[in-house]
């Protein structure tokens, strides 16, 4: 399973993975309590300046891109068509900000340093019986098993065409989610030997 | 028992499956009616694993495509996709799994057929219901459209969740006989 991170190297992926999240949930909260159409504009720009930076390393972001330019150009003719153009403004500039960071914190930062800035943030839950070494484990047999049913549904699918000659479509959903619960009990059993709980 | 073994698998287990039904291509049912299935796993979640384990599932889930890995329907991920326009939905996945198990838990599921009606009624408050609350919400704040605009945008998903909820009894009625001790709603 591959990741958004970009492996192409740019000046953003220098800077911490708090620092970015930081930046991040402060520029989101900000944009959202402003409704000066200036100030989005001027953050827009900035944002969209530093997304742009980025050079090659957004090429894989495309289409993402394409799908938050749909989204923008639906709402401002739902609100253009409303007579209201100064909410379209102020909507599509929020969301080009937001979301242009996000894609840019995504893009140069790894899977590994994101998890240990959860993993802090998440150490205070220890104490209310939340481990953030559960998680980790979590997300890793998560990864592991995605590509394990994957290659499974394949195969069902595979299986039905050959005896109808169509596609299984939702009809291999309950043989899927049966072979995920039989996994998931042999899991708790390797697990139970290995964690002892 | 091993209940905490056994709720650290199902949970992480359950995401993936969760994940491959954002890989596997929308499925295109008789009528020409294409649906994606992630969906359709929030409600599978709750029906399958009760409350608490399916709001779990579902907030790694969520927890993986905030780390960036393209785990959403058409490969998107990453922290982007909680600004978008129908993060209000995605937010309200995790809940709709939860109200989902509630509901379950409460109904009859000792019969294949009981259980399948459950099902049936458990996601369409939880996983059609709560999510859609979720979504027109996150629509009036993000993008700032009005209630009745909201409302109209969500409504046109509704039959199409409706079938989900078809498809989900469907499911639990082929796990109730497949697995005759597994326990719905946890």
């Amino acid at each position: 399973m591959g990741s958004l991170y970009s492996e192409q190297l740019t000046w953003l992926h220098a800077v911490p993975a708090y620092a970015k999240l930081i930046a991040l949930a402060l520029l989101g909260t900000g944009l959202f309590f402003t409704d000066q159409q200036h100030t989005l504009l001027v953050a827009s720009v900035c944002c969209l300046c530093v997304f742009l930076s980025l050079g090659q390393a957004t090429t894989k972001t495309k289409p993402f891109l394409v799908g938050l330019a749909i989204a923008c150009a639906l709402i401002a003719i739902f609100h253009a068509y409303q007579q209201r153009l100064d909410l379209a403004i102020i909507t599509v500039l929020r969301l080009v900000s937001t979301s242009l960071m996000g894609v840019a914190l995504t893009l140069t930062t790894r899977y590994s340093d994101l998890l240990h800035v959860f993993e802090r943030l998440l150490s205070p839950l220890k104490h209310i019986g939340i481990s953030s070494e559960q998680l980790a484990l979590q997300l890793a047999l998560m990864l592991r098993f995605t590509e394990h049913f994957f290659v499974l549904w394949r195969r069902l699918d595979e299986a039905h065409r050959l005896r109808t000659g169509k596609s299984g479509a939702f009809k291999i959903l309950a043989p899927l989610t049966i072979q995920m619960l039989v996994a998931a009990r042999r899991v708790a059993d390797a697990l139970h030997l290995r964690l002892r709980r | 028992m091993h209940n905490s073994s056994r709720s650290l698998a199902l949970v992480s287990l359950f995401a993936a499956l969760i994940a491959v039904f954002g890989l596997i291509p929308k499925i295109d049912l008789p009528l020409g009616v294409p649906i994606t299935l992630q969906t359709l796993g929030v409600m599978l979640a709750g029906c399958l694993l009760g409350p608490k384990r399916a709001l779990q599932a579902l907030m790694l889930f969520l927890a993986a495509v905030a780390l960036g890995l393209p785990l959403l329907s058409g490969g998107r991920g990453g922290l982007g996709v909680f600004f978008a326009p129908a993060s209000g939905y995605l937010i309200g996945w995790p809940v709709g799994a939860f109200v989902t198990g509630l509901i379950m838990a409460l109904l009859p599921t000792a019969a294949p057929r009981s259980a399948a009606i459950s099902a049936f009624v458990a996601s369409a408050v939880g996983g059609l219901l709560v999510v859609h609350v979720f979504g027109v919400v996150g629509l009036v704040n993000i993008a700032n459209l009005s209630w009745e605009q909201a409302l109209m945008g969500t409504l046109v998903f509704v039959p199409g969740d409706l079938i989900k909820c078809a498809l989900c009894a469907t499911v639990v009625h082929t796990v109730a006989r497949g697995l005759p001790d597994w326990r719905f709603g946890g």
